[in-house]
């Protein structure tokens, strides 16, 4: 599927660009020679010997870049790879992605980070960049590595999925990260408060009669952990907010200067807690979980309102016989690569509950940018080509067979979702 | 008249149905006083017994109530020790759907798990009591035990005292009698009684708040004893002397005439003090009796897929 784009000059023609500044995309052409983007305007000419790619009623926007990505290699390649997750990602819009280091075993070490590099350089369509532990093997006891880890090209440090419980050995990495002004993500719970859970806690879990986790387990969480980045002076990335008042926590230091961004997720903004019933639907049990309709709704406009920096998927593929187990045995995660875009069109930006302007900055210009990704990324005179062209009209079936990731554990599946990822382009490659 | 297949818990009955499952155990239970118990209801069908979870008493009543019905009764023995965390339940019940039974009684520590044995079945799915989600049948047996002494349901009252977080009875119990008129009451430690309880249930601070609602009725919850090592309550002395039928609460009920009732089996000295067990209003043996008639009931009504076949067939072959 490899497309080497002929040498000469291409003129995208009769589209509409998604910009950052403007809800609406607007009626432009992009004139891209080199796999570098030369002219954008509303009617550019057609050079001579230019091919024409037609994009009339397309949209056109920036490849996006996802920053919360389980790809399983090394150590459960039978749920997903370092190729078929990147796949996954480019047939959802994806042209860049952060993966996460609770592989088997974590990368933790300076090592493992080159050993996941090699494995994308000879897999992988798309860059891929890595994040590294921020205790040596997650278990949340020693600092990693994380100056080797850094200098090997780490974007990020995490115990992804494990908190880190004690707060001296937290404060102590967030300082020492802070030396080499790396990143520090947080998913935020407190273990001891979430007990056996497995949704949220609440009328549902009551009605369903599943352990719930209360929503102060992740809002305590996030209060500390970003105090503590505060005394410490690093930065920090909360990963995965899905509660109205842990947004409010961010908002509240987000307006003291204190550096913290934050994210939100397709589908926590897309289902709540009602979705579980009445089959206890494993594939919408996730962690931290899916919480109610209030929550979703304040979510969005944290998204909308600029609270929420980054949107990302937490892709977490899980094998069929795992997810079909009971709803307490099955693993938590769900994909995401590959239904992101398409979802949050389909809900959100079709319906005009939020615009693509939110888009282009939550999913492709700011998860670069906090990660110091240097890749020029915007739909700009002079930039390398990074470009999706969307089909507003068509639609997407997910089935099992057109899935690009080697799970299948996603709400959509059997679902047709509106809009179609028609193509991607990065520099002189068309990817699809 | 029901037409469906399984019974998963009571939110998804009608009324309707739930009245037409306890008018139909009367006639069951009338047969308990005859020298030949049993009826040809179920000649010839296939009730399995599934039970992931220990238990006694329920198996032994559902297993009662399908040898009354002349059904033939065959435990799937899954032994709780072998079941590991992530067994798959898809490969056990397509054994089972292979081995052609009727009906399926499940019992599982996980909520939700008879409803995805009956998607994969045709068998009726009956549950058991999964995790702390429902618990249908014994619902349905309360309910029927009640309305024996209480014909009249509607404003009537009963309060639930207990372990209300973690019991499949309180949802289902709680749900029956608000459908049949029943208004009901929850009354438990500040850490067994979730926030969010249905809009229809009345709480209470106090025990003494709960009596001077003037219940009909109150059904003690047995307490698992290991809730203490978890923090739910400092001790059972402190639990009985709180939240129990103690001696001396116990003579006041008894003045009122208030009746009792229990799921079993009980913890004496924690839910109820030893003398409410020879009490004259203690509906706790009743409830174990009427239990084997409204599963049997229950088990006639339901529909499987592969019988609802067979009936439509002339009687002989089908093609």
């Amino acid at each position: 599927m490899i497309h080497e784009i002929p040498n000469g000059p291409q003129l995208f023609q009769g589209g509409s660009i998604a910009t950052e500044s403007d809800r609406e995309a607007k009626r432009a052409d992009l004139l891209v020679e080199d796999g570098v983007i030369i002219g954008i305007g509303p009617a550019l000419g057609i050079p001579e010997g230019a091919e024409v790619i037609d994009c009339s009623g397309k949209i056109l926007l920036p490849g996006l870049f996802d920053m919360l990505v389980h790809l399983r290699e090394p150590g459960r390649e039978d749920e997903e790879t370092i190729q078929s997750g990147t796949e996954a990602a480019i047939a959802g819009g994806f042209t860049g992605i952060l993966t996460m280091p609770n592989t088997d075993p974590p990368i933790d070490s300076a090592a493992m980070v080159r050993f996941v590099q090699s494995l994308a350089r000879e897999n992988a369509r798309i860059p891929v960049q890595t994040a590294g532990c921020i205790s040596k093997g997650r278990l949340g006891k020693e600092m990693a590595e994380i100056g080797d880890m850094h200098a090997t090209g780490a974007r990020l440090i995490t115990d992804d999925g494990s908190s880190v419980q004690d707060p001296n050995l937290l404060l102590r990495a967030m300082q020492y990260a802070r030396s080499f002004d790396m990143l520090v993500g947080s998913h935020c719970e407190t273990p001891m408060l979430n007990g056996e859970g497995v949704m949220n806690l609440g009328s549902m879990s009551y009605k369903l009669g599943v352990p719930g986790m209360p929503a102060i387990s992740e809002e305590i969480c996030i209060e500390r952990d970003i105090r503590i980045a505060q005394h410490a002076g690093a930065r920090i990335h909360i990963q995965q907010v899905t509660t109205s008042r842990g947004l409010e926590i961010i908002r509240r230091f987000k307006n003291e200067g204190v550096a913290v961004t934050a994210e939100v997720s397709p589908h926590h903004l897309l289902f709540n807690e009602e979705h579980l019933a009445p089959d206890y639907n494993t594939s919408l049990k996730m962690n931290p979980p899916l919480r109610t309709e209030a929550d979703s709704e304040a979510l969005l406009e944290g998204l909308i309102d600029g609270s929420f920096d980054v949107i990302a998927t937490d892709h977490a593929p899980h094998s069929s016989y795992k997810k079909n187990m009971d709803f307490m045995a099955a693993p938590f995660g769900i994909l995401g690569l590959e239904t992101a875009l398409l979802s949050l069109f389909d809900r959100l930006i079709k319906p005009g509950r939020l615009g693509w302007d939110s888009l282009v900055r939550a999913y492709a210009k700011n998860p670069r940018t906090i990660l110091g990704l240097d890749e020029a990324t915007g739909l700009k005179e002079g930039a390398s080509l990074n470009l999706v062209i969307f089909d507003p009209e068509g639609e997407t079936q997910i089935t099992r067979e057109s899935l690009q990731s080697q799970s299948h554990n996603t709400p959509w599946l059997g679902k047709t979702l509106a809009g179609n990822v028609e193509s991607v382009w990065l520099g002189k490659t068309r990817l699809i | 008249m029901i037409t469906r297949k399984d019974l998963l818990d009571i939110e998804s009955l009608e009324t309707s149905e739930v009245e037409f499952i306890l008018e139909n155990a009367k006639p069951f239970k009338d047969l308990f006083t005859r020298s030949v118990k049993k009826v040809p209801a179920l000649r010839g069908k296939t009730v399995l017994s599934l039970f992931y979870e220990p238990s006694t008493r329920t198996r032994t009543s559902f297993e009662i109530a399908a040898k009354r019905l002349s059904a033939d009764v065959t435990n799937f023995s899954v032994s709780t020790s072998s079941v590991v965390k992530g067994e798959s339940i898809q490969d056990t019940v397509d054994t089972l759907q292979s081995m052609k039974c009727d009906y399926i009684v499940v019992r599982h520590k996980a909520s939700g798990v008879p409803g995805m044995i009956a998607e994969m079945t045709d068998a009726s799915v009956i549950n058991a009591g999964d995790g702390f989600h429902a618990h249908p049948t014994q619902a349905l047996l309360d309910a029927y035990t009640f309305k024996e002494i209480l014909p009249e349901m509607k404003g009537k009252r009963i309060v639930i005292i207990g372990d209300i977080l973690h019991s499949r009875v309180a949802r289902s119990t709680a749900r029956c009698f608000h459908k049949l008129g029943v208004e009901v009451g929850f009354f438990g430690p500040g850490t067994l009684i979730p926030d969010a309880v249905p809009e229809f249930i009345h709480t209470f601070r106090s025990y003494e708040e709960a009596v001077a609602w003037e219940p009909d009725v109150m059904y003690l919850l047995r307490l698992q004893l290991e809730r203490q090592k978890h923090n739910f309550l400092p001790s059972l002395r402190e639990y009985h002397q709180t939240f129990g039928i103690t001696h001396k609460r116990f003579q006041a009920l008894r003045e009122k005439g208030t009746w009792i009732m229990h799921p079993g089996p009980v913890n004496r000295g924690v839910e109820v003090a030893d003398d409410v067990m020879s009490y004259e209003r203690s509906l706790i043996n009743q409830q174990v009796e009427n239990g084997i008639a409204v599963r049997m009931s229950v088990l006639f009504s339901m529909q499987p897929r592969v019988a609802a076949r067979a009936l439509g067939d002339s009687g002989e072959s089908s093609s």
